[in-house]
């Protein structure tokens, strides 16, 4: 199993006490296309933080590759965001004072590569997305798909074990959000990426060939969707 | 390395005005710092000018007033040196402290040449008193041991002197030398060395002029040098003399001194029936304590000035520490997203340390070039003129530059300061934690 988590355990403690995760079990294989869906407060975002190692687990046990994630310092829970993992935001979250890829070389660049290759991986990530003429634009000049398609480039360039994508699609029209996830699907299949897509819209889970239901800290129904007919209106489109 | 400077220079750009403005202050810091300690050397030199021509291992000591009575003597008795207090200063008693001992004696006379003349002091001396006063001969020489050997009436006289008897300068009758006119660069109107070989008549004798030396202008030089037997024989009272130097070795500190003078003083002061704790009845002017004194007056006025300019550059770090933690707010969000692609807190601190030095120390030394420039333009005007008391011309500053150790200083300084400016902001912006940076939008 490429993940899995064994009785995760997670509490907010501001004021009141918040159970977000109560014991969450959940493996997902390599080469997997998966999505978590929950409704807000559900706690699909702490366990997406958690998954991205970019915050902390009260009690169980997380395994990236056999790794136990746990108590790490934060050098090294850098280290392990940077080659494990491969984030795609919502809102982009690109660096606005740099180019489309400068963006993309940066995660190169905290792996202490060399400018030269640095830059010349890029351009082939960008080219493979199709961005090749936007490399030196800035962020503000791009359109949402295109600023999405540059996370994309960032997130893959490190080759990591996962792809992490925090409601990929909220920030763009239906049309766009199709051509993200029709992206990601492709991804999957072909060079057999294993991403983990958080979502609350059905159609963008529906695109995805496994889904895993949160609902009040508990993992409720895990769907097979290889079929993709889970969401009755998301057969081939996404309603937004 | 080339990396983080790029980050920098990003950075930089999109606050110019800000950081200008910020950088003003740190330049003006290290600009005063660096006029002030200019201006205070050019103040110590002007005090110093003149004294630092005198080798600093000498004692002079000459003779002064009992202030309390001892062995049946009433206090207030004249006390002179003798030939035997030379003997006393150079014998055994000494012997493993004082070098070489040299007596002077001297009298007012009035040096004439042709119709020209001048009142002056004749000062009986040794050749080794060259070396210890650093006198410098400017044309001929000084006085040797075969003048002394063959009590030779020759003399040595400063350029001023000379000058007034070639009849250069006032012709004012008993003018002091002080008066007389100089150009800008204090040099005589009149070719001095064509006394040289020439005979000046001092009362009743006629002395051969030798050498001629420089004349300085900050003391009262009406003195001019002869052998010391011939003054002795001509002039002499005796076994009276006027004072005796020595040099000395081995007395390294202040204490060192103070402890061998009360024990020369004791000495000398029993040879002359005077209390030995009796500290008018002999004069002693430690050079080298003195010098002592004037270098920790020195390093106390350096340290007062270092203290107001790192005060004054304190206000510039203060500014580059709270544009900083600005900037540190306004980029948490971006910090966030490169944490969570992986930058270490070090990474992010690295760049606002980087950030924070460069900013000081390219304005530092902006600061310190235009101080540098500041100190030159001070030396070309106020470091040239002099103001004239008393009929002497006194130098107001000398030299008001700061040297190489300085500009180093000043180096480090910023380089500190900029560290300490930087890290308190850079330490805010490692603590980012990405998921609260990334939900900031």
């Amino acid at each position: 199993m490429l993940i899995e988590l064994k009785d995760v355990n997670k509490t907010y403690n501001n004021g009141q006490p918040l159970h977000v995760l109560k014991g969450i079990d959940l493996s997902i294989d390599r080469g997997e296309f998966v999505s978590i869906m929950g409704a807000s407060g559900s706690g699909k975002s702490t366990l997406l933080n958690i998954l991205g190692i970019l915050d902390n687990y009260d009690t169980g046990e997380y395994y990236i590759d056999g790794r136990l994630i746990k108590g790490l310092s934060e050098k090294q829970a850098a280290d392990y965001r940077n080659r494990l993992i491969g984030f795609i935001f919502q809102s982009f979250n690109l660096i606005g004072f740099k180019t489309a890829v400068e963006n993309v070389e940066l995660p190169l660049f905290y792996q202490g590569v060399g400018r030269a290759k640095r830059h010349q991986m890029s351009m082939e990530f960008l080219d493979r997305l199709g961005l090749a003429d936007w490399a030196k634009h800035y962020p503000n000049e791009m359109s949402g798909g295109q600023k999405q398609r540059v996370a994309i480039a960032r997130a893959l360039i490190t080759n990591p074990k996962i792809i992490l994508a925090d409601e990929p699609t909220g920030a763009l029209d239906s049309k766009t959000s199709e051509e993200v996830m029709q992206l990601l699907s492709q991804l999957n299949r072909e060079e057999g990426v294993t991403i983990i897509v958080v979502t609350h819209e059905s159609g963008v889970a529906n695109c995805t060939d496994k889904i895993v239901h949160i609902k009040d800290g508990i993992i409720g129904q895990i769907e097979d969707n290889r079929e993709h007919r889970a969401s009755m209106f998301g057969v081939n489109t996404i309603m937004k | 390395m080339r990396d983080v400077f790029i980050e920098i220079w990003e950075s930089i750009r999109r606050n110019k005005l800000r950081t200008c403005l910020t950088g003003f202050a740190v330049s003006w810091g290290i600009f005063m710092l660096i006029v002030l300690l200019g201006a205070g050397n050019g103040l110590m030199n002007a005090f110093m000018t003149g004294s630092e021509d005198i080798a600093t291992n000498t004692m002079q000591v000459g003779g002064g007033r009992t202030s309390k009575p001892y062995d049946g003597l009433k206090e207030g008795r004249r006390i002179s040196l003798e030939d035997g207090d030379v003997s006393l200063t150079a014998g055994e008693l000494f012997a493993d402290h004082v070098d070489r001992v040299v007596s002077t004696v001297g009298t007012n006379v009035t040096v004439n040449y042709g119709k020209k003349h001048f009142a002056g002091y004749i000062e009986g001396n040794y050749p080794a008193r060259q070396e210890m006063d650093k006198i410098e001969v400017r044309y001929g020489r000084f006085i040797n041991e075969k003048d002394i050997r063959d009590s030779r009436k020759v003399v040595v006289l400063s350029e001023n002197q000379a000058e007034s008897l070639l009849g250069g300068g006032s012709r004012d009758s008993g003018a002091r030398f002080a008066t007389l006119s100089f150009d800008s660069k204090g040099q005589n109107k009149v070719d001095v060395t064509a006394l040289l070989g020439q005979y000046v008549r001092i009362g009743a004798f006629s002395f051969r002029v030798v050498g001629i030396t420089k004349s300085d202008r900050m003391s009262d030089s009406n003195l001019f040098y002869a052998p010391y037997s011939t003054v002795k024989v001509i002039y002499g009272k005796g076994k009276e003399i006027d004072d005796l130097t020595f040099t000395f070795h081995g007395l390294d500190s202040e204490a060192d001194n103070e402890a061998f003078e009360d024990r020369y003083r004791a000495a000398v002061n029993l040879r002359h029936r005077a209390a030995p704790d009796d500290r008018r009845a002999i004069w002693i002017w430690n050079r080298f304590t003195q010098n002592l004194q004037m270098n920790k007056g020195r390093r106390i006025l350096s340290t007062a000035l270092w203290i107001i300019g790192l005060l004054t550059l304190l206000g510039g770090i203060v500014g580059v520490s709270n544009i900083m933690l600005i900037t540190v707010k306004e980029r948490t969000h971006e910090f966030g997203i490169r944490k969570a692609i992986g930058a270490s807190p070090w990474g992010i601190m690295k760049l606002i340390l980087a950030e924070s030095v460069s900013i000081t120390a390219f304005f530092g030394y902006v600061g310190m070039l235009l101080g540098m420039v500041a100190c030159l333009v001070l030396d070309k005007t106020v470091g040239q003129s002099t103001v004239s008391v008393m009929d002497e011309q006194i130098a107001m500053l000398v030299n008001p530059t700061v040297g190489l150790d300085v500009a180093v200083g000043a180096t480090v300084v910023l380089i500190v300061a900029g560290t300490f400016a930087g890290l308190f902001p850079a330490r805010k912006a490692a603590q980012v934690r990405p998921i609260e940076a990334l939900r900031a939008e």
